[in-house]
């Protein structure tokens, strides 16, 4: 444990220094959320008819928004290894008194922390600027979709972070991936009704298992069977993702 | 050869024959006496003073002997063998089956080439690289199966600059001293003295970012000072580092191993490896060509002796003279004349013919330095495998 913490200390100071990246990680979900997802709550008038029922845009985004914002966290503490190879301290760390596990640990609590605070001010500031009802007794279980989508997606990440040695190529393959992985999803639209082709690829896209469990507990959207099988689902891309960083990270001198 | 160099001659030659194994000699010839210093090779205390064997891994030498895990060793080195795969390339023996072992609180060695496999053996050794096969282990840590227990025996200076550049210098210490389990009350005791022992007070607060290169390393150097692991990997730590920073940390490094910690360190300044080490080993494509104490590497095989000579006037009779003992290497300049041998026998012959020509002012011989004798190891092994 106490590796564990030394590394999130680590992470701790480095983010205190550079208020940028608390914006970051912090304010521009929120901002998507406000921006965007007014602008198509106007856009789209009525709302969205999902299952029978009729949401409002800005309902149905706020659990995209989560999503996103855990994508885009997980995103940011990925690239931390190119800063941390580019100053040599990566090779350093390897020789520290402790497990590669421990050391993708510590990294990923901290930016869990992180990913918990926006998912915080993203539900406030939806129910208080946006009027979204939210299911508050589903709140812990809201952080823990949080938690376990930022530490997927970071280990996911994790795995190409250390395959790929250039970081401007990471950067291109990463944001290709992004707009990918968004758009074949259900983080900006429901699927009911998109093109077959694009219904397969989406529901096989962990960032779908993600959105509808959190739509599920936020808003009460969705088929609970339905929601334990991406959530399983989600739970062995965790898995074999950790289990592929750490391969990884084993091999990446 | 003349007959004035061969064993058995008389006078001053034979003499100084008895006394070239101590070596330096240095005299003023002449009216001013004879001034010799003995101890011109390294004396050392340390434990590895008495490092017993000579490894040569070459087709031309025997193979190299398993050792033994005992008390006194820190590091053990057995056909340890790493091979890089390559896409569409011919794959790369980086370390190609070398051995040698590092015994407790000696300041060690590893020197050689670019390329040599010095950095890639430290990999492995630190545990950042697996090997293809051999072994190796830390204080009997086995590095593939022990990883973590190896990680808390040591401590690493990486050759790349190693800084947090966004943390202060300051934080840059405690970082590491709460990565190596200090308490916060230690890490600030520790830092206080290390900022004191290389200077780094006044740039405390800067962060990485804004430092020179050389204050970069000193931090990083520092940081091996915060904590008390038993055997320290420096990879060409003094590199970028002024002459004060330096002798500053060498000097620290001599204090650590006399306190008992183990220090392996590669580097290309090869002073800087005679200055300070116990042993060591010089490897070239991956192979351990020489290993073993200082003085004994600088000694062996090839008994290259330095002459050099200052005449009131250089003639070609004393040049001619010289070259008939095949000097394998001459220098000359102005009225000096620098001359490297491989015999004791030469050497003193050609001081005996330089005296006779009654036109020599100062002369000194000396063992050749461990910078000839790595040159000269490396340049056999070429011809050997060329």
């Amino acid at each position: 444990m106490k590796e564990v913490l030394a590394v999130m200390y680590r992470e701790f100071l480095i983010r205190r220094t550079s208020p940028l990246w608390l914006f970051f990680d912090v304010a521009v979900p929120l901002l998507y959320l406000l921006m965007f997802g007014v602008a198509f709550d106007k856009a789209l008038g009525l709302g969205l008819a999902i299952g029978g029922d009729s949401v409002s845009y800005n309902q149905f985004f706020l659990a995209g928004v989560l999503s996103m914002s855990c994508f885009g966290s997980a995103m940011n503490q990925s690239y931390g290894f190119f800063v941390d190879r580019d100053n040599g301290i990566f090779y350093e760390f390897l020789t520290y008194p402790m497990t590669r596990g421990q050391f993708l640990l510590g990294k990923i609590l901290f930016q869990c922390l992180m990913s918990v605070v926006q998912c915080v001010l993203t539900l406030v500031a939806g129910v208080l600027m946006l009027e979204i009802g939210i299911q508050w007794e589903f709140l812990l279980l809201v952080f823990c979709v949080v938690i376990i989508g930022t530490a997927g997606w970071f280990f996911f990440l994790a795995i190409f972070a250390f395959l790929i040695r250039r970081n401007d190529t990471y950067n291109t393959a990463i944001n290709v991936a992004y707009f990918l992985l968004m758009f074949l999803s259900s983080l900006f639209y429901p699927l009911e009704n998109v093109p077959g082709w694009l219904k397969v690829l989406s529901y096989g896209n962990p960032l779908t298992w993600q959105t509808d469990a959190l739509r599920f507990l936020t808003i009460g959207v969705g088929q609970i069977e339905f929601i334990v099988i991406e959530s399983l689902c989600f739970g062995v891309f965790l898995l074999v993702s950790f289990w592929g960083a750490i391969r990884t990270l084993q091999r990446a001198i | 050869m003349p007959a004035h160099a061969t064993h058995g001659t008389h006078g001053p030659s034979s003499h100084l024959r008895e006394l070239l194994p101590l070596m330096i000699v240095s005299s003023f010839v002449g009216y001013r006496g004879v001034n010799i210093k003995r101890g011109g090779g390294k004396c050392k205390g340390g434990p590895g003073s008495n490092f017993p064997e000579m490894l040569v891994d070459c087709p031309s030498f025997s193979k190299p002997q398993r050792h033994m895990y005992d008390d006194t060793t820190a590091i053990d080195v057995v056909d340890l063998l790493k091979v890089f795969e390559k896409k569409n390339r011919a794959a790369v023996r980086a370390v190609d089956y070398i051995s040698f072992r590092v015994r407790r609180g000696e300041i060690f060695g590893l020197l050689g080439p670019n390329g040599a496999g010095k950095s890639t053996t430290i990999k492995i050794l630190t545990t950042l690289l697996p090997p293809t096969s051999g072994s190796a282990s830390i204080l009997g840590y086995d590095v593939v199966s022990h990883p973590l227990e190896v990680r808390k025996s040591i401590c690493v200076v990486v050759q790349e600059n190693a800084v947090e550049l966004y943390l202060s210098v300051r934080n840059n210490l405690r970082t590491f001293g709460r990565f190596h389990g200090l308490t916060w009350s230690e890490i600030e005791r520790r830092a206080d003295g290390v900022s004191e022992l290389f200077g780094l007070r006044e740039h405390q607060h800067e962060k990485g970012v804004d430092l020179s290169g050389g204050l970069k390393r000193r931090v990083q150097v520092a940081k091996i000072f915060m904590i008390d692991t038993p055997i320290v990997f420096l990879d060409e730590a003094t590199t970028g580092m002024d002459t004060f920073n330096k002798r500053a940390t060498l000097q620290a490094i001599r204090e650590e191993s006399r306190k008992g910690r183990t220090i392996v360190l590669t580097t290309h300044m090869l002073d800087e490896a005679e200055e300070l080490c116990d042993a060591l080993a010089i490897v070239n494509h991956g192979r351990v060509i020489a290993a073993g104490s200082t003085d004994n590497v600088k000694s062996m095989g090839l008994r290259l002796l330095n002459v050099s000579l200052t005449f009131e006037r250089l003639t070609n009779d004393i040049l001619r003279f010289i070259h008939a003992y095949h000097p394998y290497k001459i220098e000359t300049s102005d009225h000096s004349i620098e001359v490297k041998v491989r015999e004791e026998e030469a050497a003193l012959g050609i001081l005996a013919g330089a005296r006779q020509t009654g036109l020599l002012r100062h002369f000194e011989i000396t063992n050749a330095s461990l910078e000839d004798v790595f040159v000269e190891l490396i340049d056999k092994k070429e011809s050997v495998t060329s």
